[in-house]
């Protein structure tokens, strides 16, 4: 069977959206294969996810090796049986596994996929590109490795197929030290509202008085990339904008964001944006659907008293 | 004529407006607001080789030709105008005395820590009964065997009492007319007999400083006179002429802070279903502002380009300035005009931009200075 | 000891105009160093000098990369010299094109003992030219990285994962992505301004390198502005803040959206 799909896998199988887009790729005869470097029973829950073959590559790495150590093997793997398209989630650990995957097939590399189809040996993508502001459609013949949003781990479909070892050799990687953060984990594509705070905002502790807004509209927490990176004041799972997460809630309220581009190509898939900021200039008010313009101490207190 | 900026230039301008938005933009209300002297400024400046640009490395500075250092003061100046007050007094005013008219000894003690940002220089020519009339000063200065007495006072003395090292101009011969008979002197902060007063409440550069200066029977080494007996005027006249230039820079600087104000003011405020930006009016007040900045922005570069270039620059000194500071007033106004309300308000900072502009059509040289000099070199 | 960092000169995309065809017009967009490079170099720069090693700066890309104020722009922030790669072909290239160059750039260089690199750039945020560089030079990457100590071949990088931070030991050549937060990069002295101008530029043509050439093939044969929700820009009267957040409150629950 020759391999249509090869979905790269690192440390976590979230893979859903990567085997649906696989998938359609077609046509029926075609293989959806998953090659994975991280533990052995990350290569289990993808071999029972419903893909046809699992190849797992974390055999010959020593303890402590991160998914990384395992590029080479990855490449060579996917080279042996090359694909229409090598594709993976956007971790950062998944991403390497997927770059060396793509440097030894030659592939042409994409990474904002809004559709994926393919007929008679040409992959057909539509590319958003530069921060979204444009979509080119492309079309590529030879191999393609598309970037995609990983989407949830796959329920346990059908029966599990078997897991094929490969022992290549690691690269020199280990890890010395793990510390956890202190900031609880969250997934912000299953949020229907989210309320996102930039530098409007003066102080950690006044978190506070989001955190009481989020409670009465049952919304979860975001950031732009300054609060997320620089002031460190949220995990950075919660930074929305170009290089983090996209999402598409029924509501986005914007508190003291000033509207850039980098953070806002985050939200525009939201149905209602409401934003907040004490500037009227701010950019974020003519990307906005209701805009309030004054001091956000003020205003986000008097709205959770209007919504209890 | 290659009216194009040279690549290093280029990048003072863009390095500097870096530090500048950074660290100078958001502290420049609070400082103006609470008459704050930003000591915290001054090592991040000193750091970026930005308070002694146009000396030799040899003594500390960062070797730039003029026109950088004009550029980098007016970057400053658009980041806060309290700031670039601070950075030409000490470069040009505190420190060009030393260089151009100490001894070996004198650059050797001073021009390294001045140079690197290390202490903080002060002019001190201004007295009560002396501002434009600089040589109707009163204050003395007798040789005593090796050191000379200082009595009198100064008045508006910027960066007092943060300096260290204070240029003082004095009379040794009271005699004769102030234009010969002035001298100028190092004095170093803690002399005794050397004290300073109540700090002014001005209406602009509100965190710059500027007490009066007090010398009792002030007992200056004879080492530390600036040159020779008599020649205090041509020091600080010669000094003057090239810190005008800057003065242009630091207009410069506060125009162009209030004029990209009003600009994105003028496209987002929205009356009667368009934004203001759409008016003809707004539209040709804008026009009238930028093409004076661009004018004033020109006088100044070609005047510091004159001193790069071994040409004269005293006359197009005093027209860069002259006209510069005038277009910040006039721009800064308009700034506010274009606010309407608003701008009036200390929520926006066009209205610190107009009290700051003000002072740059009085010091180091008043407009009407300005005039004259110009009006002779146009009568000669 | 050689160690390489690649950067970009590049435009923001927030200074692009995009027309209704979806033709991104660059011209009025101002080049410089991509955002967030500058952190990557001053990472770089601190390892080299603990370890007394030459830092070399890699770009790639179309004409215009390689220009006076560019090279100076970034000598100045502490590279001990440059190599630039400035080729028409290169205008538009994508991640895996621009990898191979870099990757011959660096083949070119010979002996570099690592390669440090934003982890996205300004412009595209693809976050995946790092990535491909390692698997065009056959070494490890990682990415998201926060700290660099060590030697090159015996390092010691810190970086970030979901929910948490790593320590990793190093050995041998890799290709590090530095994460935007890793560091707080300073901002050149004019001293530095005007030391950049007498180091050393090396111009190298794309046709004299041995670039691994794409065995993939893309064709662009279409382009469009996205179709935006048109948002309804209503302004709310918040000269009554009370009054204000209950209109807010009714008009999201008409849309349905609480």
């Amino acid at each position: 069977m020759s391999v249509n799909a090869w979905i790269v896998v690192g440390d976590q199988p979230s893979i859903s959206n990567l085997i649906t887009v696989a998938r359609s790729l077609g046509p029926e005869g075609g293989t959806v294969a998953a090659v994975v470097a991280g533990p052995r029973a990350v290569a289990e829950t993808v071999a029972a996810s419903g893909v046809d073959r699992v190849v797992w590559c974390g055999a010959g790495a020593p303890e402590g090796s991160p998914a990384e150590a395992s590029a080479a093997a990855v490449a060579d793997v996917i080279a042996a049986d090359p694909p229409l398209a090598a594709l993976s989630g956007r971790n950062p650990g998944d991403r390497v596994l997927l770059g060396a995957a793509a440097a030894k097939l030659g592939a042409v590399v994409l990474t904002g996929a809004r559709s994926v189809s393919a007929s008679g040996g040409t992959t057909k993508v539509l590319n958003a590109v530069y921060g979204d502001i444009s979509e080119e459609t492309v079309e590529v013949s030879g191999p393609v490795a598309l970037l995609l949003d990983g989407g949830s781990v796959p329920a346990a479909s059908g029966d599990a197929v078997p897991v094929e070892e490969v022992t290549g050799t690691p690269y020199g990687l280990k890890v010395i030290e793990t510390v956890m953060s202190e900031f609880e984990q969250v997934d912000l594509n299953a949020a229907m509202r989210v309320v996102g705070v930039g530098r409007g905002l003066r102080a950690q502790e006044d978190l506070a008085l989001i955190e009481t807004l989020a409670g009465a509209l049952k919304a979860e927490i975001a950031c732009s990339r300054p609060v997320a990176e620089g002031l460190n004041w949220m995990g950075k799972d919660r930074y929305i904008g170009s290089s983090g997460a996209r999402i598409s809630p029924q509501l986005y309220l914007a508190i003291g964001i000033s509207g850039q581009l980098q953070h806002m190509v985050g939200v525009v898939g939201a149905e209602t944006i409401v934003a907040i900021n004490s500037d009227p200039n701010a950019a974020v008010f003519s990307q906005s659907d209701y805009g309030l313009v004054g001091d956000l101490y003020e205003l986000v207190g008097e709205i959770t008293n209007a919504l209890q | 004529m290659d009216f194009e900026l040279s690549d290093e230039q280029e990048l003072v301008r863009s390095t500097v407006r870096e530090f500048a938005e950074a660290e100078l933009a958001p502290v420049a209300g609070e400082v103006d607001h609470d008459h704050r002297f930003p000591e915290e400024v001054v090592p991040k400046m000193a750091g970026m080789n930005l308070m002694g640009m146009p000396y030799p490395e040899e003594y500390g500075g960062a070797a730039t030709d003029y026109l950088s250092y004009m550029i980098a003061l007016e970057e400053v100046s658009r980041g806060c105008a309290t700031t670039a007050t601070i950075m030409t007094a000490h470069t040009t005013l505190g420190t060009f005395p030393i260089y151009k008219f100490g001894s070996d000894a004198l650059k050797h003690k001073y021009m390294y820590d001045m140079a690197s940002g290390r202490r903080l220089g002060a002019f001190a020519l201004t007295e009560p009964g002396a501002g434009t009339d600089a040589a109707a000063g009163s204050c003395t200065a007798i040789l005593k065997g090796d050191h000379y007495v200082l009595n009198g006072s100064k008045i508006f003395i910027t960066n007092a009492p943060y300096a260290e090292i204070y240029i003082v101009f004095a009379k040794t011969d009271p005699d004769a007319d102030g234009t010969h008979g002035m001298s100028a002197f190092v004095v170093e902060r803690g002399t005794a007999g050397f004290s300073v007063g109540e700090r002014e409440h001005k209406m602009g550069i509100r965190g710059s400083s500027t007490p009066p200066l007090y010398f009792t029977n002030c007992s200056v080494p004879a080492e530390n006179l600036i040159g020779h007996e008599g020649m205090g005027f041509k020091i600080a006249m010669s000094t003057l002429d090239g810190g005008r230039i800057g003065i242009g820079a630091q207009a410069l600087g506060i125009a162009q802070s209030a004029l990209d104000a009003a600009v994105a003011y003028a496209k987002e405020r929205v009356q009667f279903g368009k934004p203001i930006a759409a008016n003809q009016a707004i539209q040709w007040m804008l026009a009238d502002m930028s093409t004076e900045i661009d004018a004033a922005r020109l006088l100044v570069y070609r005047a510091a380009s004159n001193m790069d270039h071994g040409r004269p620059y005293s006359t197009e000194g005093a027209m860069a300035k002259l006209f510069a500071s005038e277009t910040a007033s006039r721009v800064a106004g308009k700034a506010i005009q274009i606010h309407g309300g608003y701008g009036y308000t200390e929520s926006y900072p066009v209205e610190r931009h107009y009290r700051d502009a003000k002072i740059t059509e009085i010091y180091e040289g008043t407009s009407e200075v300005q005039r004259m000099v110009i009006a002779r070199a146009a009568l000669r | 000891m050689k160690i390489v960092v690649a950067y970009k000169w590049t435009s923001d995309p927030e200074e692009a105009t995009v027309g209704s065809d979806g033709h991104v017009d660059w011209s009025r967009a101002r080049p410089g160093i991509s955002t967030y490079d500058p952190v990557a170099i001053e990472l770089a720069r601190r390892l080299a000098t603990e370890n007394g090693a030459e830092l070399i700066g890699v770009t790639v890309g179309g004409k215009g990369v390689g220009v006076p104020l560019a090279t100076k722009a970034v000598l100045a922030r502490g590279l001990d010299r440059v190599v630039v790669v400035e080729d028409d072909s290169l205008t538009h290239a994508g991640q895996a094109e621009l990898a191979a160059a870099v990757a011959a750039a660096v083949r070119h260089i010979g002996d570099v003992d690592l390669v440090i690199t934003g982890d996205s750039s300004v412009d595209v945020a693809a976050k995946m030219v790092p990535t491909v560089l390692a698997g065009e030079l056959g070494w490890p990457a990682l990415a998201e990285v926060t700290d660099v100590g060590g030697q090159p071949g015996a390092l010691r990088v810190g970086r970030a994962v979901p929910g948490g931070a790593q320590v990793l030991e190093v050995s041998g050549p890799a290709v590090l992505a530095a994460s935007a937060d890793a560091t707080t990069p300073h901002v050149p002295g004019m001293k530095d301004l005007l030391a950049a101008g007498k180091k050393p530029v090396e111009h190298v043509d794309l046709a004299s390198l041995e670039v691994a050439p794409r065995r993939a093939v893309m064709t662009l044969t279409g382009r469009a502005r996205p179709a935006r929700k048109v948002r309804k820009q209503q302004i709310l009267d918040t000269s009554d803040p009370a009054a204000a957040a209950a209109e807010l409150v009714k008009a999201l629950r008409a849309v349905g959206a609480l």
